[in-house]
């Protein structure tokens, strides 16, 4: 999972970010620090679905999954399991 | 025209060198285009399934609803205006279409406004701010970048405000009224073909919401709060939660098509806005604005994306890019705010 959490990593500071990742840990909220916004959640959701071949259900759109890189980290590996 | 191609731009789309983080290869060709190329793949039978599932969502909620079974952001505007004719003539649904008055409205999209849902026969509400909380909110906006840079990527700090409203005050009345779909007029370029149709989630629109009500300062938060989702609609109301639809993604996208129908429900193209919008007055100077913060369009992300997906030719789209503003437009917006 050391993986995933880089490639997410990357996506976010190179999509959100322009390659700062000054101040980006792994609990940070994405939408309470302005790093993504409502569009930004979406292409978060677009990314996983292309990158790890997964289907993100409607009731899965919650920012329990998607709001933080250890979110989204930790709901990739309940969809794997 | 005049262009402004002193900077360099991809050779495959349009996006300039002064977005940030973007670099280029040998080629000429952009990081966005690089990596653009596997999600670009599959699109036209992603098209389809699109098509099918908006089908199907329909056909599950068609006259379930009290009264009406979608509220249409409306801004009389090309895109949102073909969207309501297509949701109208493909599926003979229950319509509102709900525009924002920002103060900024072309006379002629007003008449487009009055002639399209006459002519759709489509119920209509305006929905007008006082002028003094949207000047304060132009005038904010324009002189500081309140939102994050990933948001003012896609768009100006101007238009993210406005349209922040305008989404909310759909999702509002669609709560209010019971309204199972919320519809948009988004472009091709403008959101992920994965995002069309989607639920709308309590949670997350609420961490949304709180996010774009906590960008602006106090004084203007608290005149603004009655436009925003109310806390306890979150849980007294979380049953009513609509989907999300914005059918361009995966319908035909061809402008001067679209132009062309329109005009049979006596639609015109204002003369009076600038490249990118056939509805507001202030988009101008929202743009210019823009790039004299940033150094590139808020509308570049859009165009780009569109080039990319091949709706748009990429000659047009630079057309729309580099055109310089328009000073008179720019001016006429930069009076009435007073700046």
């Amino acid at each position: 999972m050391s993986e995933v959490r880089e490639i997410i990593r990357v996506f976010i500071v190179e999509n959100f970010l322009f390659g700062n990742e000054d101040g980006l840990g792994d609990e940070t909220s994405f939408l309470d620090e302005g790093i993504i916004d409502s569009t930004g959640i979406l292409e978060l959701v677009n990314f996983c679905e292309e990158e790890f071949s997964i289907t993100v259900e409607d009731d899965e759109l919650v920012p329990e999954n998607l709001d933080s890189i250890n979110n989204v980290v930790a709901y990739l590996q309940r969809k794997a399991a | 025209m005049a262009y402004d191609l002193e900077i360099n731009i991809c050779r495959r789309c349009i996006l300039p060198e002064t977005i940030p983080g973007i670099n280029f290869d040998d080629k000429g060709v952009c990081s966005h285009c690089r990596r653009g190329k596997s999600a670009d793949a599959n699109v036209t039978e992603k098209k389809a399934i699109y098509r099918d599932r908006l089908d199907e969502l329909i056909r599950s909620t068609k006259d379930k609803a009290p009264v009406y079974d979608a509220i249409m952001a409306y801004s009389g505007g090309k895109d949102s205006s073909y969207t309501l004719k297509l949701l109208k003539e493909r599926y003979d649904i229950r319509l509102l279409a709900l525009t924002l008055d920002n103060h900024f409205v072309s006379p002629v999209a007003w008449e487009n406004i009055r002639k399209v849902t006459d002519n759709l026969e489509v119920d209509r509400l305006c929905f007008t701010p006082p002028w003094p909380i949207m000047k304060k909110v132009f005038s904010l906006t324009a002189k500081e970048d309140i939102f994050s840079k990933a948001t003012l990527l896609r768009a100006s700090a101007i238009c993210t405000a406005c349209i922040g409203l305008v989404k909310s005050l759909v999702l509002k009345t669609a709560l209010e009224m019971s309204i199972p779909m919320v519809a948009f007029g988004w472009s091709p370029g403008q959101a992920p073909i994965q995002s069309a149709i989607m639920k709308t989630n309590p949670s997350l629109i609420r961490q949304n919401q709180s996010a774009l009500k906590r960008a602006f300062p106090s004084d203007i938060n608290g005149r603004m709060d009655r436009y925003f989702i109310p806390d306890f609609y979150y849980e007294t109301l979380k049953g009513r939660f609509p989907h999300n639809i914005h059918p361009l993604a995966f319908f035909d996208y061809d402008e001067e098509q679209m132009r062309q129908q329109l005009n049979n429900l006596d639609w015109q193209s204002p003369t009076d806005t600038d490249t990118n919008s056939s509805n507001c007055l202030l988009n101008a100077f929202a743009n210019h604005c823009h790039i004299q913060r940033h150094g590139y369009h808020p509308y570049a992300w859009e165009i780009a994306n569109m080039v990319r997906q091949g709706v748009m030719d990429r000659d047009e789209g630079i057309e729309k890019i580099y055109t310089k503003q328009d000073r008179k437009m720019v001016d006429y917006a930069k009076e009435r705010l007073g700046l």
